[in-house]
């Protein structure tokens, strides 16, 4: 067992995705699958037919009762086919007797109904286990999934008997009513003829159902494995180590490469770049006609139909056959009154109905725009303003009584961004508390310096536009102020805070 | 090219999406709910028409028109891809660029259904599903969409209780994986197995008092973000 030329992606899949899988396997090798399985049971059919010429749904009903034989074969073939292992052609055929005969009785009586069947096959076939090992083994196996192989047992058996019914009513649209063969000789019972195309269809129902349903019981046992032995994991730690195996002969390359590389460029000196230096002109050229080819333009043709002499009016006027028709009607369907009460009633009761839908329709609407209409009657409604803005407190409560002198207090101790920052959110805090600017914490300190200079005042809003510069450079730039910028800031600070709010 | 039933869509973005397409037998279930639905609907539908004699008989056949046109229709429309069978499945219907199915795609795929229905009960439908590897129907090929499954996987237990190890080396999100998958699921590999596999990674363990199993679980632990 080579994982590493699995031919599907090992993974652990959920029980459905192990049947779409086994689909999927049926589907890519669905010839050879096929083959293997329908020539035996053809090759037992025709003999079998010919024994039974009179009742040919007896020979059906044993080749049938023998489909857990015609599986085998294609579960063989695909446990090759999955490590794409090709067997040779007639090889499998000398598997073939020891391959039926595998534990043959029981799956003939007691687990020819099992739902697990297509699941549990490859337990005999593959694992070659019997008896006590065999249940043991299933015990295990059955963990999970046994509830995917009693739907995948039922999907398949109801595709079978639709399969079947489908082959025989498509023959029977096909056979021309001159050539009547006469299926039905009552209304109940088919004629013998009726019974050959029957028993055929079934025939060919069961075969080509087979594959599929034997190769998603397969997946499932799959998937079984794969969870229970890690095949994806081992498939990974292989690659995995074979990489680090790699990894440690291309450190020697690398090592190889480049000093060759270095020694081919210092003899050989040609100037590979003058290949490339394209002047402007011809660079545009080649451009614009890189840029006419198919990939960047296209042109569609778009067609539509319209009357010839269409005129604007037309579409207002009520079309006259509609005229027609109404009038026609109102002609021709006169009711008695019986009839004519009931469709009173039930336009009173439509009405109502339309009536209450529509209400309902408008408390919906209501209640699910809600959020929308709530903030249009609340956006008149000034915001509160932020209390923190960009990280920093603007509460007028955190500041200091006499703030310029703080912050010097700050600078001289070496605390340079803890004196700046004081000064600038006091400043701010000064400017929401006093002149009611509307900042919003998502504004930037340009656009809070922008706000300040819309507000009018022109000796705040150059001190401001001052701060800050200064502020920005020393929290963003690391660039520590002059100490008489900072100072003229700071005695400046209550005369630019004392201006009337406007 | 190894068989997988994922299907996968690169979005301008330049990220991958991927999907597990649905295959027929979980799809033919979910439609068997759906059928078995509408026909407690008509059902009941029926008996409430009796009363009104043949008015109740042409408004039941009104009735029926619309369940059998639009039932699946306004389900998978309004109902993020799902019928009600589906919902049971865990599988849904979207475009193949696994965008949410439009209402005219929608109706396009179930219109066909007449096609699929041929010459007996999905008979076509079926050979057609099973005829590409997306598993689509006449009906899906002509929409463009796609049934893909979306039931979560489980997760497991975290694990907190193992004491964690950095990698010795890089390791690529694949096989960080794998050391993950081998610390949650050692409840149900043997141990010989798992030294087995530990074994086969003899370059990145070191050999020391402990085992090499010991040592791989506790690089998944890594992985798993315990520190």
């Amino acid at each position: 067992m080579d994982l590493d030329k699995l031919q599907f992606k090992a993974c652990v899949r959920s029980g459905w995705q192990a049947i779409d899988l086994g689909f999927l396997m049926a589907r890519s090798w669905w010839l050879p699958l096929f083959m293997v399985g329908a020539l035996p049971a053809t090759l037992l059919l025709i003999p079998l037919l010919l024994v039974f010429w009179e009742s040919p749904h007896w020979a059906g009903v044993i080749v049938w009762w023998l489909k857990p034989f015609w599986e085998r074969l294609p579960l063989y073939l695909a446990s090759r086919k999955i490590f794409s292992e090709a067997p040779p052609e007639w090889g499998i055929i000398q598997q073939v007797r020891s391959l039926y005969l595998k534990d043959w009785l029981p799956w003939l009586l007691w687990r020819r109904f099992s739902f697990n069947r297509a699941f549990d096959a490859p337990v005999t076939v593959l694992e070659e286990l019997k008896a006590k090992p065999r249940s043991q083994r299933l015990r295990v196996l059955h963990g999970k999934h046994t509830d995917m192989a009693l739907a995948n047992q039922l999907v398949c058996f109801c595709c079978e008997l639709i399969l079947a019914a489908g082959l025989f009513t498509c023959l029977l649209f096909f056979i021309p009513d001159s050539l009547d063969p006469g299926v039905y000789d009552s209304l109940e019972s088919l004629t013998l003829a009726g019974v050959w195309i029957y028993t055929l269809c079934y025939f060919s129902a069961m075969i080509l159902v087979m594959p599929f349903h034997s190769m998603a019981g397969f997946a499932l046992y799959l998937n079984r494995r794969i969870d229970l032995e890690a095949w994806d994991i081992e498939i990974t730690f292989r690659s995995l180590s074979q990489r680090k195996k790699q990894a440690g002969s291309r450190l020697i390359a690398s090592i190889l490469i480049p000093l060759m590389i270095s020694l081919s460029v210092i003899f050989q000196s040609t100037p590979t770049l003058a290949a490339t230096d394209h002047n402007n002109e011809s660079a545009r050229e080649l451009i614009s006609e890189v840029l006419k080819g198919e990939d960047f333009g296209r042109e569609e043709t778009v067609e539509k139909w319209r009357f010839i002499n269409w005129v604007e009016e037309n579409q207002d006027r009520i079309p006259e056959w509609l005229i027609d028709f109404i009038e026609w009607m109102e002609a021709n369907f006169k009711f008695d009154d019986a009839t004519e009460e009931t469709l009173q009633t039930t336009a009173f009761w439509l009405k109502v109905l339309l009536v209450v839908i529509f209400i309902c329709l408008l408390v919906y609407l209501f209640y699910r725009f809600r959020g929308p209409l709530k903030k249009l009657g609340s956006s008149r409604q000034p915001e509160a303003a932020p209390d923190i803005m960009f990280g920093l407190d603007v509460r007028p409560e955190s500041l200091p009584d006499d703030v310029p002198v703080q912050v010097m207090n700050l600078w001289q101790a070496e605390q340079p961004r803890e004196a700046l920052g004081l000064l600038y959110r006091a400043t701010l805090s000064r400017l929401i508390a006093q002149h009611a600017l509307r900042f919003k914490s998502s504004h930037t300190e340009s656009e809070c310096a922008a706000l300040v200079q819309a507000y009018g005042i022109q000796s705040l809003s150059y001190y401001f536009f001052q701060l800050t510069r200064i502020w920005r450079r020393l929290a963003y730039g690391h660039e520590l102020p002059q100490v008489n910028e900072l100072k003229a800031l700071c005695e400046s600070w209550s005369k630019e805070m004392a201006h009337d709010p406007q | 090219m190894l068989l997988d039933t994922s299907y996968r869509v690169e979005i301008p973005g330049g990220i991958e999406l991927e999907a597990q397409v649905v295959g027929p037998v979980p799809r033919f279930l979910a439609f068997a709910i759906d059928f078995m639905i509408r026909g407690v609907m008509l059902l009941v539908a029926g008996i409430a028409s009796i009363p009104f004699g043949e008015l109740g008989t042409g408004f039941w056949l009104i009735f029926w028109f619309f369940i059998e046109w639009f039932y699946p229709v306004l389900f998978e429309v309004f109902w993020r891809g799902q019928t009600p069978g589906k919902k049971v499945l865990g599988i849904s219907v979207v475009q193949d660029d696994l965008t949410p199915i439009s209402f005219g795609a929608s109706l396009v795929r179930n219109l066909l259904r007449t096609v699929d229905f041929l010459p007996f009960f999905y008979l076509f439908g079926l050979i057609t599903m099973v005829s590409n590897e997306r598993f689509q129907r006449l009906g899906d090929l002509a929409a463009g969409t796609l049934v893909i499954s979306i039931r979560e996987t489980a997760k497991p237990a975290a694990v907190t209780d193992i004491s964690p190890l950095a990698p010795p080396t890089t390791l690529s999100r694949t096989e960080q994986t794998a050391l993950v998958d081998f610390l949650q699921r050692s409840q149900q590999l043997s141990r010989p197995r798992q030294e087995e596999l530990a074994s086969i990674l003899d370059e990145i363990t070191h050999s020391g008092s402990e085992t090499r199993v010991e040592q791989l679980h506790r690089i998944g632990a890594w992985f798993l973000g315990v520190r």
